[in-house]
């Protein structure tokens, strides 16, 4: 790689970096401030047309638990293999080593 | 369509009671408009006097009315419009308040137009630099076509005026969002709670049951009462038409912090139909999953001046206890469940995730999340230790007897 090649890559890279904080924020245009609750094209429509399909028979306010596959109400778990579980067990094991439990 | 074959086509609407034709016919959108206004050029009141009494009053008037609100439409003049509109629709009153519900879809069709003109309006003064209060005004105009409604007492329950009464308090309720002065809103809400003789909500079409819903949930969170607003959004959400999109994501918008703090995340299949909410939501989703509470931190200061625009800040500061729960549960875990533990152990805890804090800092956390149900246990000061409990140490989050009324 020539110098000049090298130099315009860092020129880039430093470009993106300058990148401003507000350009990262995500683009929420449908829920800007004067577009608002649309009108509903027909007045009525069935179940069909509706989610409440996703309910299997539930009441609407339940979670998966409760039949609707939409929310989540129980996502502890016990077996995650990350870098983050690797150092919390490293602070079990000097707890532990140190008698502290 | 020239203006006598407009007057013989409301007076046919009106003898076949045909309220989608009436309100087609007084929409200044409506193809006829336009015919109307080059067939009168520059109409006056004036100009009219040889129509007046050619149909019974007040439709004479009402279809004179009509043609000059679509000259102003035309010429762009839109405090005009908007004024003439509002005498069309009190007008129309003195016909509504003698006839049954047929005349609804007209009435709600005037009223939204009004509203539409009243946004031209006042968006055009504020481009002026001038002071206008259109919107305010076809709040009040709305108000009372509510009160028409409820006061009807003579036509038999299915033709009765009463079936606006929703429609009509969301769109009063669409008014004062606009303009950001939603505690008026309670007037026509108060109103609306005084007649007990109004049919349920459930009886309602679904358009009007999921405005009117949505609203009082947008209220609700806004004056931070949580529980009853999670509970009118869910409502809102699941009886919304799926084909609205816009319109469930923006019921979704407020609907996921609050089921966040309830416990319910919102699922992968959920979200995929949402992009713009996923990319919002994802990383504190995310991060309560993992515990990962720096990544938390970060997502709520880059995210801040979207967040408090969206009045959903708040909620999602409130809702960073969910990822300290996770963080300490993943410490307990590491521990092998361990019943009796030191402060410190979770402390540890805190700063491998990059969290700053003192030793009474880090205690404080732990208490605050065992009042708050997250954890069952209590804390020894004096031995600096944290006695969990044997079973059901932490208790899945919805489990939380009423979790939205303690916030």
């Amino acid at each position: 790689m020539s110098p000049s090649e090298s130099n315009s890559k860092a020129a880039e890279s430093s470009k993106l970096e300058e990148k401003p904080k507000e350009a990262q924020q995500p683009n929420l245009s449908v829920l800007e401030e004067d577009d608002e609750f649309e009108e509903f094209p027909v007045s009525d429509w069935d179940d069909s047309k509706t989610d409440l399909a996703h309910l299997g028979g539930a009441a609407p306010g339940a979670a998966k638990s409760g039949g609707d596959k939409l929310w989540e109400d129980n996502w502890d778990d016990d077996d995650v293999e990350d870098d983050f579980s690797v150092q919390l067990r490293h602070v079990a094991r000097w707890f532990h080593n140190s008698n502290f439990i | 369509m020239d203006f006598s074959t407009f007057l013989v086509q409301l007076n046919d609407a009106i003898v076949y009671e045909n309220g989608p034709n009436l309100a087609f016919l007084l929409r200044p959108t409506s193809p006829h408009g336009k015919d109307l206004v080059k067939e009168f050029r520059n109409p006056t009141r004036a100009s009219f006097s040889r129509y007046e009494g050619s149909m019974q009053s007040p439709w004479d008037e009402i279809a004179i009315q009509y043609v000059l609100v679509c000259t102003h439409v035309a010429k762009k003049r839109s405090l005009e419009a908007f004024k003439e509109e509002a005498q069309l629709v009190s007008l129309f009153f003195r016909f509504f308040t003698e006839t049954p519900g047929w005349t609804l879809p007209a009435l709600c069709s005037i009223l939204r137009d009004l509203r539409d003109l009243a946004i031209d309006a006042d968006h055009y003064a504020k481009y002026n630099n001038q002071k206008s209060e259109c919107m305010e005004e076809s709040a009040r105009v709305i108000a009372k076509a509510f009160s028409y409604c409820v006061m009807d007492r003579q036509s038999p329950l299915e033709q009765s005026r009463k079936w606006g009464v929703y429609y009509l308090v969301g769109l009063v309720m669409k008014c004062y969002f606009r303009i950001k002065r939603i505690s008026l809103s309670k007037n026509i809400l108060r109103a609306l709670e005084a007649n007990n003789d109004i049919p349920a909500l459930s009886l309602y079409p679904r358009a009007h049951q999921v405005t009117y819903r949505y609203y009082i949930g947008m209220l609700s969170f806004l004056n931070e009462e949580f529980a009853k607003s999670e509970e009118q959004l869910t409502l809102a959400f699941y009886n919304c038409h799926v084909d609205s999109h816009s319109n469930q994501e923006r019921i979704l918008a407020h609907l996921i912090p609050l089921r966040i703090l309830k416990g319910h995340l919102p699922s992968t299949e959920l979200m995929k139909r949402f992009p713009v909410l996923d990319e919002l939501f994802s990383p504190f989703i995310t991060a309560i999953k993992k515990g990962d509470i720096k990544s938390y931190d970060q997502a709520l200061e880059a995210w801040e001046t979207r967040l408090l625009e969206l009045n959903l800040w708040l909620s999602l500061e409130k809702a960073r206890e969910l990822c300290l729960r996770s963080l300490f549960r993943r410490m307990w875990v590491a521990v092998d469940k361990g019943t009796r533990l030191p402060i410190s152990l979770f402390h540890s805890a805190l700063t491998v995730s990059g969290l700053d804090v003192t030793d009474d800092e880090a205690e404080c956390l732990v208490a605050n999340l065992i009042f708050r149900g997250f954890i069952r246990g209590y804390i020894s000061h004096e031995r600096k230790m944290v006695v969990l409990a044997s079973t059901n140490a932490f208790p899945p989050v919805a489990d939380r007897p009423s979790p939205l009324s303690s916030i």
